[in-house]
C-alpha cells in the first residue's frame, strides 16, 4: 500500500496483521480508527441530511470560500474546484507559491530517487522532517546508497540544517547552523553576499557563512530542502535569487518540505489562476477568511492551524477525523481517508503522480464522492 | 476528553510571580502527531503533548519553576497556561512550544511573550477560544 501521513507517499508498505515499514506516523495514520458522525448544528444527522444542509449554506453564501486541499486525494481536488466554480468560491490554500516557483521553472527541482542518487549536499533549511516526513534522510536524503553515492551519509554526502531551534533532524547533520528567531532572511542575505565572494555584513559568525558558502559551492549536486518556517519567513523573490546565485556558481535544486500530502496537486491544479490565495504565513487569509460568510474546511484543521480569532462566517468541515473545527461547525461530514478508506491518485513531494489503492474495508464515502454530490445539488 | 492540572499557588505568591520575557518559537513533534492520529485532538494525550513549553535551565530558574510546573503564557494575541519540559540545551530568552491549538493562542510565531508561574490550569482544546486578547 501507499502511506498518505505525509507527502513522501512511501510505496513500499506492507499490511497484513501489522504494518510494515511505515514510520510513527504513517503507522498511526494508517492504523487510525477514529470514528466521527454527520452533524448538522452539532446534532448528529444521516449523511444526506448533513450534504444536503451544506448544499444550503453553499447556495446561500454570497462570499464563500475553500480552504485546505492538501490532505485529499487528486480527484477530490478536480472536483472541489469545479464546485467553488460553480458558486463563485474562493480557494485557499497554504505554502503553495513555491510550487508555483518550481512550476514556473523559476527555481531548479529534481525528484526523490535523483536526490538519492546523485545529491551530495543537502541543506535542511527551516524544516525538521525527523518528525515531519520521518523517511527523507532514511529513503532518499542522506542515509542510503545512490548511484553515484554509494558511500552514503558516511563519506558521500554532507547535510547541513539552517534553523531557529536545534531540531532532531540538526543533531544528527554535520554542519548546523542555528539563526535566532525572524532571522532567515538575514542569514540569506549574508549567504549570498558570501556566494558573491564579498565578506557578508552581519552579526553572524562570518567566518562559519563564509566557510559554508564554500562548501555549497562545491557541490556537485545540491538540494535545499526548505521548510514552511522557511517559505513564511523569506521574500517569494528572495528564495529565487538565491538559488539563482547558487546556480551561478553550483548546481543547486529546491524540494518544499510542507504539511499537507497532495498538496503538490492542488498547487498544479490552481497554478496561473488569479482567483486563488496562499496563506504561507496566514496573513494572506486573514482577509478572505474573516470576510468569508461561509468557510468550507477540506482535510483542514483551520481552527488548530490558525490563530481562531479570524475565523467568521458559517463553516462546513469534511474530513476522515474530528478536529477542532469540526466541534464549531454548522456541518460535519466525515469522509474517507484517501489511500485507506478509499482509492485515489496523489501527486508526491517532487511531482511523481501516485497511485492508491484502498487498504482496508470501509463503509465511508470518499470526499471526492460528497463533493460531487454537492455538485450535483447546490 | 482533556484533562485539567491544578496546582496549589496561594493567591499572592501567584501575584508576586515574576513576567519574563521571552520569544515563543513552534515545533513539530511527532510524537504529538501519532497521539493526535491514534487518540484524536480532544484526547488527554494529544493534549500532554501540545500544551507545554520547553524553557532553558536559566529562564527555568528567573521565572522561580521546575520541570512539570504550569506557566501562563501571554502575548498580544492571547494567552494560554502550559506545562514546563526543561531543555536539554541552551536558549535562554527563546521558549518552544509544539504546533498547534495551544501555541495558535499566542498568533503565528516566532511571537514576543511574557511567562510567568499559574496558579491555573491547562485549558482543554474546546476551551482555547476564549484565551485570545479579543
Ligand atoms: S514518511 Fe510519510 S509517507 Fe512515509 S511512512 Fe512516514 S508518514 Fe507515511
Amino acid at each position: 500500500m501507499v502511506c498518505t501521513g505525509c507527502a513522501l507517499l512511501c510505496d513500499d508498505i506492507e499490511e497484513n496483521d501489522c504494518v510494515k515499514h511505515a514510520c510513527r506516523i504513517g503507522r498511526a495514520h494508517i492504523t487510525s480508527m477514529q470514528e466521527t458522525s454527520p452533524m448538522v448544528a452539532q446534532e448528529i444527522v444521516g449523511m444526506d441530511a448533513a450534504i444536503n444542509s451544506a448544499a444550503d449554506i453553499l447556495a446561500d453564501a454570497e462570499n464563500p470560500i475553500f480552504v485546505g486541499f492538501g490532505n485529499c486525494i487528486t480527484e477530490t481536488q478536480e472536483t472541489g474546484i469545479t464546485l467553488a466554480e460553480k458558486i463563485g468560491a474562493g480557494i485557499q490554500t497554504f505554502h503553495t507559491e513555491i510550487f508555483d516557483d518550481i512550476l514556473d521553472g523559476a527555481v531548479k527541482t529534481c525528484t526523490l530517487p535523483e536526490v538519492r542518487d546523485y545529491a551530495d549536499v543537502v541543506v535542511f533549511w527551516g524544516t525538521d522532517p525527523m518528525n515531519t516526513h520521518p523517511r527523507l534522510l532514511s529513503k532518499y536524503a542522506y542515509y542510503p546508497r545512490g548511484e553515484k553515492r554509494q558511500r552514503g551519509w558516511e563519506e558521500d554526502r554532507t547535510a547541513i540544517t539552517i534553523d531557529i531551534r536545534e531540531s532532531y533532524t540538526a543533531s544528527i547533520c554535520r554542519d548546523t547552523h542555528m539563526i535566532p528567531p525572524h532571522g532567515h532572511a538575514d542569514f540569506m542575505s549574508a549567504l549570498m553576499d558570501a556566494l558573491r565572494n564579498k565578506v557578508p555584513k552581519t552579526a553572524y559568525d562570518k567566518k562559519r557563512i563564509l566557510k559554508l558558502a564554500g562548501v555549497l559551492k562545491k557541490a556537485e549536486f545540491g538540494v535545499i530542502f526548505a521548510g514552511a518556517d522557511l517559505i513564511r519567513s523569506v521574500p517569494r523573490d528572495m528564495l529565487i535569487r538565491l538559488m539563482e546565485q547558487l546556480n551561478s556558481v553550483s548546481d543547486f535544486r529546491i524540494l518544499p518540505l510542507v504539511p499537507g500530502y497532495n498538496l503538490r496537486s492542488i498547487a498544479t491544479q490552481l497554478h496561473g489562476r488569479l482567483d486563488r490565495g496562499d496563506g504561507g504565513d496566514g496573513s494572506g487569509s486573514s482577509v478572505d477568511l474573516q470576510d468569508s460568510d461561509c468557510i468550507l474546511c477540506l482535510g483542514f484543521d483551520l481552527m488548530n492551524s490558525l490563530p481562531a480569532d479570524r475565523i467568521n462566517g458559517k463553516t462546513i468541515v469534511i474530513d476522515p477525523n474530528e478536529t477542532l473545527q469540526s466541534r464549531y461547525a454548522d456541518v460535519v461530514i466525515p469522509c474517507a481517508a484517501g489511500g485507506v478508506d478509499c482509492a485515489g491518485t496523489a501527486v508526491r513531494m517532487d511531482g511523481i503522480n501516485v497511485e492508491l489503492p484502498q487498504s482496508r474495508e470501509s463503509e465511508r464515502i470518499s470526499d471526492q464522492e460528497i463533493m460531487r454530490r454537492l455538485l450535483e445539488v447546490v | 476528553m482533556g484533562k485539567s492540572m491544578k496546582m496549589d499557588l496561594g493567591f499572592d505568591e501567584f501575584l508576586a510571580a515574576p513576567e519574563y520575557a521571552i520569544i515563543v518559537v513552534t515545533y513539530p513533534d511527532i510524537f504529538q502527531t501519532e497521539a493526535k492520529l491514534l487518540h484524536g485532538k480532544f484526547s488527554e494525550e494529544y493534549q500532554d503533548l501540545s500544551a507545554v513549553i520547553v524553557l532553558d535551565s536559566e529562564d527555568l530558574e528567573k521565572i522561580g519553576v521546575k520541570y512539570g510546573d504550569l506557566v501562563k503564557i501571554s502575548s498580544e494575541h492571547g494567552s494560554v497556561v502550559a506545562t514546563v519540559k526543561e531543555s536539554e540545551k541552551e536558549h535562554p530568552g527563546i521558549g518552544y512550544m509544539p504546533e498547534g491549538a495551544w501555541s495558535n493562542v499566542l498568533g503565528l510565531g516566532p511571537v514576543s511573550a511574557k511567562v510567568s508561574k499559574s496558579g491555573q490550569s491547562v485549558p482543554a482544546i474546546d476551551e482555547l477560544r476564549m484565551s485570545y486578547s479579543n
